[in-house]
């Protein structure tokens, strides 16, 4: 148990330091991109992440809720429910993000781009989410409710985040990995990139260990009090 | 009682019933509803306020600095031409605008912008000087 603990604690430092060093690595060593207005190119190390945390995120949520109707065990239903916690708080920041880079390279904070439609809808359906468990006061059909509604809401994850930006015309940046398959990004900003993805998912994996284990505590606690 | 192992399969048919539904849902009410942009005939036609996408047409642009008014053409993929008014002030990279958005009406042959959004070339590559950036 103890040696556990201090791999955990060595891991969170070496997460702490690489984040440290991607940031320090968004300014100062990947290059601003042409065609951008000033600097504004750098947000795409922390927005491309950050939404790619929460698909992943999403998809954690649904793996958790399949596994929480075949085995009934409470443990999942925690897995599933902080998954999509931190899930909607990823879309939230990503649609911030988004926004305020909107307003620097489109010239506008919203203007309901398909982009900005589709985490809407993604926004509102991982909502209904938590209203659908705050409604129904028996934990266990709440947990199995909340299951077929997160695996049902997975299903338009997809399409919101990956067919919806490849159909449309949109101010939106190309993405990256584009219809040719080919990466068009020069190779300091890629480097950056990667790295930041690995560790925006290695700070999804710390948030979601440490938030399932406090929602454990505080469920526990909380069938005592009854 | 009911045989729990035939109620699950019949509850794994109906779940799959449903996710196919909630797909094909899914994927045709979307389709029309994602898109604010209108086609070019549509924002001829209707008075209502729009938003529309095009190509800014190379060279068709002129600016009255005194009544800070910018008119310029836009076209659209089949080639057609709509010629755009727009008063205030021209965004600072209107100049590398490939693509631009407009939000207004359209009336007497011409698009009156009230708003202008600009999709610029973006690249992920650095700028061609090194130089440039370096003025931190």
């Amino acid at each position: 148990m103890s040696s556990r603990r201090s791999r955990g604690e060595v891991l969170k430092w070496i997460l702490f330091v690489w984040i440290g060093v991607i940031i320090w690595a968004a300014f100062f060593y990947a290059p601003a991109a042409a065609g951008f207005k000033g600097q504004s190119s750098r947000i795409v190390f922390f927005h491309v992440p950050i939404a790619w945390v929460a698909t992943l995120a999403f998809l954690v949520s649904c793996v958790a809720s399949i596994r929480y109707l075949r085995t009934r065990s409470m443990a999942d239903d925690v897995r599933a429910e902080v998954a999509s916690s931190l899930g909607l708080l990823f879309a939230i920041l990503a649609t911030v993000t988004g926004s305020i880079f909107a307003r620097i390279m489109w010239g506008s904070y919203w203007n309901w781009d398909p982009r900005e439609t589709s985490i809407t809808f993604l926004l509102l359906i991982y909502a209904a989410y938590f209203a659908l468990r705050a409604a129904v006061a028996d934990p266990e059909r709440r947990a199995s409710l909340a299951a077929v509604y997160s695996i049902l809401a997975f299903v338009t994850v997809p399409f919101l985040v990956f067919v919806v930006p490849r159909i449309y015309w949109s101010l939106h940046p190309d993405t990256i990995i584009n219809a040719q398959a080919k990466i068009k990004m020069g190779s300091r900003m890629f480097e950056v990139l990667m790295g930041s993805l690995v560790g925006f998912s290695g700070l999804f994996v710390w948030l979601y260990t440490v938030a399932c284990r406090i929602e454990r505590i505080r469920r526990r606690r909380q069938q005592e009090v009854l | 009682m009911k045989d729990p192992k035939r109620q699950r399969q019949l509850w794994y048919v109906i779940g799959g019933v449903l996710l196919i539904a909630f797909i094909a849902f899914g994927a045709t009410s979307f389709k029309s509803n994602l898109t604010p942009y209108v086609s070019f005939g549509d924002a001829m036609s209707g008075h209502r306020q729009v938003q529309v996408a095009g190509e800014l047409v190379r060279g068709s642009s002129s600016f009255v600095k005194g009544a800070n008014e910018l008119s310029f053409m836009i076209m659209n993929k089949h080639g057609e031409k709509m010629r755009v008014l727009y008063k205030g002030v021209k965004p600072g990279n209107f100049e590398d605008a490939k693509e631009i958005v407009v939000i207004g009406r359209y009336h007497n042959g011409a698009f009156y912008a009230t708003q202008m959004l600009v999709k610029c070339p973006s690249k992920y590559q650095g700028l061609e000087k090194p130089g440039a950036t370096s003025g931190s």
